[in-house]
């Protein structure tokens, strides 16, 4: 293998100790041996061992290595992901506009970002999404688990409780009017209790816990692996507040996106962030746009921006792999995330629906 | 550098290799560089001897002037320009993608890089019937849209085709599909380590996999070099550079297109936007794309975006294209 020593990940330091030495290519370093390599540039014995290793793992690999391993290039054709896409599952919001502008729902395998303003729905949204990845696979979900990591501290276990049950009644409505074995079965174990054992809860106060977090999920998820969402509600928040050196926070939140979307891959589930808005202001006008800057908007694969319009809610697909941006109303009930009912049935009750700890956008309040 | 080893070239034994080491000289750049008149008598080595072995040595290790003349006739023959899908792009590169070279596609998030990347790899796979490796550092290669763009180019046959004529249009199809290799790399070392094993791959000839190979698309470099830049970490900047020379290197042996797309940054929040990875990536691709959205602000959906070239070895600067797409 002609690797060249500047490509392999090795520290700094001697990589710049071997390039003074003259080698070159990784062969080089192999036929040296360990003991030559200690003496030509100066290391300890056991260094030169651990640096062979390395060199080895990376060169002679790929021979012994089975695909799927987690070291491994992961190849394959166009045909075969479109064959795998097509038999994976999508994570339904039980709103069925935003579930047809998102092409069926949230995509496994890919990083979802949510943008809004403070109080459009973020949470809800989420919190949604950790009760519905968990619906039975007859009744057209994914069957996993969910980790939610709380950077805000604005997750409500009483909520969920509310969305759950919703979820587990509309459930049992569905079995009664099919009557189907599997239903049943299903329902057996699709209970409030599982429901809330199977949400793993992780609170992180400031950026380094959320980096560690983030660092140790892969291990968490292979003995958990049910998983199949992992939300991290508000990555904005400790990034935003208390950082002084923004060139830090831009390599931070890349490195952090190449790693979520690292768990994305391998573990096959979908990543949910929630992100803030900010404001620019331009020459003439001042527009709201999503927080973290511009290298943060390539982090996400799928971008909805969530705002308001008069006392309406609506989300916009703003960024998506394989959907056309398009902008849809949508609710939040006392049973969850929900579409908006057609005209004539909402206007009475749209003020009544609206979740009681919610304050109200009325007209009054806007003045 | 390369370390002087005994057999590099007939005439080098170990002795002389230890003789010269105990004088300095360890590498063939100080032995082509040092006075051999010198180092015989230092060394007390045949001076003969010496002359041979640097002889075989320059010739095994320096580069050989190329004729001009030459140089073209052998560019004119090996280089192929790859029709992109879409004839507004065709005519803003100068008529397609030239192989051989590095281009470059910028832009905003949202604004159509992997949408153009899909178009073009769909359009060499379906009508060039060539093999095109895809490597995706962001996850967002979907294989559904891919295949709805391969559908939306091959539209006309679909619609005259009679039942049975259909089954081959989608055979067409899916052989394209088969055409096109994804290869998902994450973070810095496993691109270089694609990088390299396509190399291999492709100079010991190994059909099996890689086929008639023309096109590499690379989505997106920034992705994976971005961590590694700046603050106190000073290996980023050279692992991009190892990088780039790696593309060059694949495009220029092996007579490919490599396709790059980078990201836009901003120098404050009003400022300008500018291609990312700053002025040491500018000199690596030959010719850069800016990709805009028409419309300034995110609540006008639309599929239209507008392409403008912003480095070129052929053609001006400035040129603007109207894309769509959808």
């Amino acid at each position: 293998m002609q690797r060249e020593v500047g490509t392999l990940p090795l520290a700094p330091a001697l990589r710049a100790r071997l390039a003074a030495a003259g080698f070159q290519t990784a062969q080089e370093l192999l036929d040296t041996g360990p003991g030559g390599l200690s003496k030509e540039i100066g290391i300890s014995r056991e260094e030169a061992l651990e640096a062979l290793r390395v060199v080895r793992q990376e060169c002679h690999g790929d021979a012994a290595r089975t695909a799927g391993g987690s070291g491994t290039t992961r190849k394959c054709t166009a045909l075969e992901l479109l064959e795998e896409e097509q038999t994976q599952g999508f994570i339904i919001t039980f709103c069925s506009a935003l579930d047809s502008i998102l092409g069926g729902g949230v995509q496994l395998t890919k990083i979802t970002e949510i943008c809004g303003a403070p109080g459009v729905g973020k949470t809800q949204l989420c919190m949604q999404l950790a009760v519905d990845v968990q619906i039975p696979e007859c009744f057209g979900g994914v069957a996993g688990e969910a980790v939610f990591i709380d950077t805000e501290g604005s997750f409500m276990v009483d909520r969920v409780v509310d969305i759950a049950a919703a979820c587990v009644q509309h459930c049992h409505l569905i079995a009664e009017a099919q009557q189907e074995e599997e239903h049943r079965k299903a329902l057996e174990t699709f209970s409030l209790e599982n429901i809330l054992s199977h949400i793993y809860y992780f609170r992180c106060r400031d950026y380094t816990e959320l980096l560690a977090q983030v660092y140790l999920l892969p291990e968490f998820l292979s003995e958990h692996s049910k998983v199949r969402l992992v939300v991290i509600d508000g990555i904005a928040f400790p990034f935003r507040h208390d950082f002084e050196d923004l060139s830090l926070r831009t390599r931070l939140l890349n490195g952090l996106a190449q790693q979520l979307i690292i768990i994305a891959n391998d573990h096959k589930s979908a990543v949910v962030l929630t992100n803030q808005m900010t404001t620019r202001i331009g020459q003439s006008q001042s527009t709201l746009v999503p927080a973290l800057g511009e290298s943060w908007g390539h982090a996400a694969t799928v971008r909805l921006i969530f705002h308001w319009d008069n006392s309406q809610r609506l989300a916009t697909l703003y960024k998506s792999p394989s959907q056309k941006e398009s902008t849809i109303p949508y609710h939040i009930t006392c049973h969850g995330f929900r579409d908006v009912q057609p005209p004539a049935v909402s206007h009475s009750t749209a003020g009544t629906e609206l979740n009681p700890r919610k304050r109200p956008r009325t007209e009054e309040e806007k003045q | 550098m390369v370390v002087l080893r005994a057999g590099l070239c007939p005439g080098l034994t170990e002795d002389m290799i230890q003789l010269l080491r105990a004088n300095g000289i360890r590498t063939v750049v100080d032995f082509v560089s040092s006075d051999l008149e010198d180092v015989a008598q230092k060394c007390s080595l045949s001076y003969k001897a010496l002359v041979a072995v640097r002889r075989v040595l320059l010739a095994q290790f320096s580069a050989f002037p190329a004729n001009g003349a030459d140089l073209y006739e052998e560019l004119k023959s090996s280089t192929a320009i790859l029709p992109t899908g879409s004839p507004s792009l065709d005519q803003l590169l100068d008529s397609g993608l030239y192989t051989g070279e590095v281009t470059e596609l910028m832009g905003a998030p949202g604004s159509g890089k992997t949408q153009v990347c899909l178009g073009i790899a769909a359009s060499v796979s379906l009508g060039l019937k060539q093999h095109v490796v895809f490597l995706d550092s962001t996850g967002g290669f979907t294989a559904s849209r891919l295949y709805q763009i391969l559908r939306a180019q091959t539209e006309d046959e679909e619609e005259q085709a009679s039942p049975g004529e259909t089954e081959a249009v989608v055979c067409v199809q899916l052989e394209a599909l088969q055409r096109i290799q994804v290869v998902r790399v994450f973070n810095i070392y496993e691109l270089l380590r694609a990088v390299q094993e396509l190399r291999d791959h492709l100079s010991q000839q190994v059909v099996s996999s890689v086929g008639p190979l023309k096109m590499v698309v690379l989505d997106s470099v920034s992705a994976v070099v971005y961590p590694l830049l700046g603050g106190r970490q000073s290996e980023g900047l050279a692992l991009m550079m190892q990088l780039s020379r790696e593309l060059k290197t694949l495009a220029r042996e092996f007579s490919l297109a490599v396709v790059v797309t980078n990201q836009v940054t901003r120098d404050s929040s009003t400022g300008p936007l500018k291609p990312a990875l700053g002025r040491s990536w500018s000199f690596v691709p030959s010719t850069r794309v800016l990709l805009e959205s028409k419309e300034a602000t995110w609540d006008k959906a639309t599929t239209q975006r507008v392409a403008s070239l912003a480095k070129s070895p052929r053609q001006p600067t400035g040129i603007q294209v109207e894309l769509d797409i959808g």
